[in-house]
């Protein structure tokens, strides 16, 4: 969770702490800015965990709720390892 | 009659280039201000009501001798930002004051036609009144598709767009369509006020794959459909926010952060060009362009943003008369 909410800081260039702030409250006001702030956190997201979002999670409610970011990106981290153990090559 | 304002530019782009235009109607009046009722939200309540009603069932040639006969009206209330607008064209044209008249006078019927044809596609049977009557390019679109990282079809606000887009739709090419939400029209009183959840909703409707750029889930849409391989029309043309560039000789504001998706996404971007009605359009597509690949936004946009204004641009030089913004102030 610390770790998503570094990526959002550093890709949206906030000058926070970690602890600091309301996740939600802050993507909120980024998004009500400008929703390409929202892209730019889910392609840093992707960029740092090495996975791709599927389709279907690319929705702005699946994206503030920290717990349910948190719990999708372990799952895929974890399935893109898995699928690294099973094929090395 | 008044058109739908769907995109904003900055309100006095005359006064920041230090052109000697004469003043648009682009003042902000606080609601309590407004007159009650004024031409244009009489012409509003025609559109939105008696016309809309029968165009449901009139043929389009009747629709289209109702906008030749309210043409005069529309451009006797139009009077001011037509003006404004003539003095603009002449010098971004490089043309006449006569022809800049024409042109701006054309702009604004061909406007309106473009706001019947909305009517027209609220019929469960829009299909059959779209007459395409050229496609060209489109080997450059679908080895754009082949990419399969999506494409952006680049455009400006032309009126055959939305009618187009519908037709692209039908031949399974559905192009996801940007826009901002509408801010007051400045011609409208506090009647015309009452009409636009009407208008907003018949907006909707006639396009129905469309997205606000206010939406927050806005950008995420956008690449879902690249991801997908799908495509999404940006018009660049009329925003009010953004990076400064120069466009039609004055200054503009460009939303840039639009762009932000073309970079991240890796998509293809592909000229678009969309000229007529309804009864008659034509859609041209030009070849993929080479974007310069860039891993920061203001790379990106330096490399990038002048050459795509530079394709609207001349765009709308080569058919000044189908593009829509001319009269929008």
């Amino acid at each position: 969770m610390a770790r998503i909410r570094r990526v959002f800081i550093d890709s949206l260039h906030l000058n926070l702490g970690e602890e600091d702030f309301s996740f939600e409250t802050k993507l909120d006001e980024s998004a009500g800015l400008d929703s390409v702030a929202v892209l730019e956190f889910v392609t840093a997201l992707e960029r740092e965990f090495g996975i791709t979002f599927e389709p279907e999670m690319l929705t702005i409610n699946v994206v503030r709720d920290l717990q349910a970011l948190t719990a999708y990106v372990d799952r895929r981290t974890a399935r893109r390892e898995r699928a690294a153990e099973e094929d090395p090559a | 009659m008044a058109k739908y304002r769907d995109i904003t530019v900055t309100d006095s782009p005359p006064e920041a280039s230090g052109a000697a235009l004469p003043r648009s109607n682009a003042t902000s009046t606080p609601p309590a201000a407004l007159p009650l009722v004024t031409l244009n939200d009489l012409l509003w309540l025609l559109y939105l009501y008696p016309i809309r009603l029968l165009a449901s069932v009139l043929p389009r040639w009747f629709l289209y001798a109702i906008g030749k006969l309210s043409d005069p009206i529309a451009q006797f209330e139009a009077r001011r930002p037509k003006a404004w607008a003539a003095a603009w064209i002449e010098k971004a044209c490089r043309t006449t004051p006569a022809q800049a008249r024409r042109i701006s006078s054309q702009s604004l019927s061909n406007t309106m036609f473009r706001t019947l044809d909305g009517l027209l596609l609220l019929r469960p049977s829009y299909c059959k009144m779209l007459r395409c009557t050229g496609l060209d390019g489109i080997e450059h679109l679908e080895s754009a598709i082949g990419r399969g990282k999506g494409v952006v079809l680049l455009t400006g606000h032309f009126c055959a767009n939305r009618v187009a887009l519908r037709y692209l739709a039908s031949q399974g090419h559905a192009a996801l369509s940007v826009h901002g939400r509408q801010p007051r029209n400045r011609a409208q009183g506090r009647l015309g006020k009452l009409f636009d959840p009407l208008s907003t909703q018949l907006l909707e409707r006639a396009n129905p794959d469309q997205i606000y750029i206010q939406n927050p889930d806005c950008s995420l849409t956008i690449l879902r459909r690249l991801r997908a391989g799908g495509l999404v029309a940006l018009q660049i043309d009329g925003h009010r926010w953004g990076t400064g560039q120069v466009f039609l000789g004055l200054p503009w504001g460009i939303r840039s952060g639009i762009f932000e998706i073309v970079r991240l996404s890796d998509c293809a971007v592909v000229p678009m060009l969309c000229l007529g009605r309804s009864s008659g359009f034509r859609i041209r597509f030009d070849p993929m362009l080479d974007i310069q690949r860039a891993s920061s936004r203001e790379t990106f946009m330096s490399a990038n943003l002048p050459r795509f204004l530079g394709i609207v641009e001349k765009q709308i030089l080569e058919n000044p008369t189908e593009w829509r913004l001319w009269n929008h102030w």
